[in-house]
């Protein structure tokens, strides 16, 4: 990647105490004051990169459980990059579900990143298309919502896409190697383990911490409810029912709190906490 | 395996477009109706509860038979209620996870 001029120049601003002064040393072209600003963000996101990795570890695992080689996890880390919905086209193929019934699943968990990228287009508003290319593709729960909280502080749009990509960049990295190394211990992990588990707990750990609106609430519940009432179908066709059918009926449920502003419900702040 | 890597090729090209919808069709004072701004934020709960639901309480179609699955999981929503933490609930899980295999349920 090329950087700007403006780059190397290290952008105009320079409110920011801990970033230190341009200088003209760079490493792969890019300025020494471009990868402190990348080193701030991985450094902000760094807390949530254990989790990443472990989850990563299950997703490589369930590949190899599949019986399909092991860069397959790798792989789809690296290009559908969004945990939930790969586990979930593992489960339906496994269950021998046709592809675009597992494709749909996907498509249809994966649609709350509009959400965040919704969210993300005014911080990304001033930057060059490539890098809004790049930063989309990197964009994930977790990204999302540190970018989004920590957008003010970086009001120097050069500065704010370097640190977006230090944000963003170095998680999926993790995400991606826990992947492979999960596909590739999965032989050596003992069945007795259950390793299995990891995926209920991973969706109880990101989803029950964060219920805090009615809406949200009656979306787990109905949601719960349809897969197991509908368990009989085949090819998983219940996890699609169910997550369509918590976020059609639940959507007609006032928020309590909708006359006041500060977060939106499910908005990648909230989602953060 | 060739139809996993085309519907993990397929869903990533799908995914991808998602992620790019919002950042080049909103932005400015472009904004998302209050309805689907609302869907959308449900899509997360109600996704991941399905997720919950059909790896916990079912095994490949059955009812799970009762054990540490639903005694660990019990353990994590708890944790997870009353810390408000992710760290936490996962570290809960996995402890209480592995207590419970040990004890032989």
């Amino acid at each position: 990647m090329t950087p700007d001029p403006a780059d190397a120049a290290g952008g105009p601003d320079h409110r920011d105490p801990a970033a230190p002064s341009p200088q003209p040393r760079a490493f792969a072209r890019i300025g020494h004051a471009q990868w402190a600003d990348f080193w701030a963000g991985t450094k902000a996101i760094a807390p949530l990169m254990p989790g990443s990795a472990v989850f990563g570890l299950a997703v490589g695992a369930l590949i190899n459980l599949a019986g399909w080689p092991a860069w397959l996890g790798p792989y789809a880390s690296a290009t559908v990059s969004a945990g939930a919905s790969q586990i979930a086209i593992i489960d339906a193929l496994t269950q021998g579900a046709p592809a675009i019934i597992a494709i749909v699943t996907a498509l249809v968990i994966n649609a709350r990143l509009a959400l965040y990228s919704a969210s993300l287009a005014p911080v990304f508003a001033a930057f060059p298309t490539r890098w809004k290319l790049l930063l989309a593709y990197l964009m994930t729960d977790q990204s999302a919502a540190v970018s989004v909280i920590t957008a003010d502080k970086w009001p120097d749009p050069v500065r704010r896409r370097w640190f977006i990509f230090g944000v963003s960049g170095p998680f999926t990295g993790v995400w991606i190697l826990g992947t492979a190394a999960g596909a590739i211990l999965g032989p050596v992990i003992p069945s007795e383990w259950q390793i299995g588990f990891i995926v209920p707990l991973m969706f109880i750990a990101v989803l029950v911490p964060a219920l805090r609106t009615l809406p949200a609430v009656a979306a787990t519940g109905i949601s719960v409810a349809v897969v197991l009432l509908l368990k009989d179908l085949p090819y998983g066709l219940n996890v699609l029912a169910g997550a369509l059918a918590g976020i059609g009926l639940a959507s007609f449920i006032p928020d309590r709190a909708d006359a006041g502003a500060g977060t939106a419900p499910g908005s990648p702040e909230e989602v953060a906490e | 395996m060739i139809t996993a890597f085309v519907v993990f090729t397929i869903a990533a090209i799908g995914t991808y477009a998602i992620r790019l919808s919002g950042v080049f069709l909103l932005g400015g004072d472009r904004e998302l109706p209050p309805r689907v701004r609302k869907a959308l934020s449900l899509v997360a709960p109600a996704a991941m509860a399905a997720i919950v639901a059909n790896s916990l309480l079912l095994n490949e179609g059955e009812w799970r038979a009762f054990g540490a699955w639903h005694l660990a999981a019990l353990v994590a929503v708890g944790v997870a209620l009353w810390k408000r933490s992710m760290g936490w609930t996962l570290a809960a899980g996995v402890v209480a996870f592995a207590a419970l295999l040990l004890a032989g349920l």
